[in-house]
């Protein structure tokens, strides 16, 4: 009847829930694999690798990733448009500055299985550029993930008195002359 | 024929993009009887007992009764996304009527073929079952970017 039976309470097991990703100052492979987890539906109990249990993600700030190490200027990606002597090969600031989604979405990409399901989870991720998020995305928001990496202050960021309060090891006398 | 060359799915909903709340997915129904055929009997009687009861707890189910020199008394159920169940309440009693009605009211709409991976329990859980919002921190209003936190 309209009362709410054992069939509709299943129903929530099946529900897509939508998940935040703040990637600023995060390495891609982190968000990656917290993304391709959620995107196969793999921390659900009611995982099964052909039902399709996925979840959405959102991230945003993908402009603002940060790779380690000489990534940027080392990791190359490549490509091949069929024609003879089509072979591309682009560095990651290359392909960044072409577009600032496509680090991340080719490292989920590549992390996701290869079979028929792996376009459809691609199109559950959603990838910013900046913070600004269109109204309809937000209001499906469910949890903000938190971040893989702490993020380190800079010095700007730091306020005068705790400059200040910085332990030194030693401290120049009055008359000291630097040479 | 083998269970094989039967047409199956997975266990779903039938939530759009898989958000949303419950919404009862029986829209129209309706009762096809003979007025004065012998099968129909109990759908008479079903009618004058427990048919206004039924359209008042589902204020969303529109409920035609019809009455129809037909031999064989049936319910007609038409759901949300389109599909029609047919189902012969001939020589049943009001409260047999009234079951299958809930039944009917209950169900999804999708069609009842071979579930595939049909997991099972003896024992369900007494914590009722898993959804996404099991052990999930709550959060109130709206979430926010990271960038706005206070520091």
């Amino acid at each position: 009847m309209s009362s709410f039976s054992r069939s509709a309470q299943q129903w929530a097991t099946f529900a897509r829930s939508w998940y935040l990703i703040d990637a600023r100052m995060q390495p891609p492979g982190k968000i990656s694999t917290m993304c391709s987890i959620r995107l196969q539906g793999k921390h659900k109990p009611i995982y099964h690798a052909l039902s399709d249990c996925g979840d959405h993600v959102v991230i945003m700030n993908t402009r603002h990733i940060a790779f380690s190490g000489n990534k940027w200027e080392q990791k190359v990606y490549s490509s091949h448009t069929g024609y003879p002597g089509g072979f591309k090969q682009v560095t990651a600031v290359q392909l960044h500055q072409k577009d600032p989604r496509a680090i991340i979405k080719l490292a989920v990409y590549g992390m996701l299985p290869r079979n028929l399901l792996r376009r459809t989870m691609m199109q559950r991720l959603h990838l910013f550029p900046d913070d600004d998020l269109p109204e309809d995305i937000l209001k499906n928001l469910t949890e903000e993930l938190p971040q893989p990496r702490r993020i380190p202050r800079k010095l700007s960021e730091y306020t005068q008195e705790e400059r200040d309060a910085f332990p030194g090891i030693w401290v120049p006398p009055e008359d000291f002359r630097m040479k | 024929m083998t269970a094989r060359g039967t047409s199956s799915r997975f266990l779903r909903s039938v939530l759009q993009n898989g958000v949303g709340r419950y919404v009862c997915q029986l829209k129209r129904v309706s009762l096809i009887f003979s007025k004065n055929g012998q099968g129909s009997l109990g759908a008479r009687e079903f009618i004058e007992d427990g048919v206004v009861d039924f359209a008042r707890k589902n204020p969303g189910v529109v409920v035609y009764v019809s009455p129809q020199p037909v031999q064989v008394a049936k319910i007609v159920a038409e759901y949300l996304n389109g599909s029609v169940r047919e189902e012969t309440v001939n020589k049943k009693t009001t409260q047999e009527i009234g079951e299958i009605l809930g039944q009917l009211a209950n169900q999804s709409g999708l069609d009842i073929i071979r579930i595939r991976k049909p997991f099972h329990t003896d024992s369900p859980s007494i914590q009722g079952q898993w959804h996404p919002f099991v052990n999930r921190p709550s959060t109130l209003g709206m979430i926010r970017p990271q960038d706005r936190q206070p520091e």
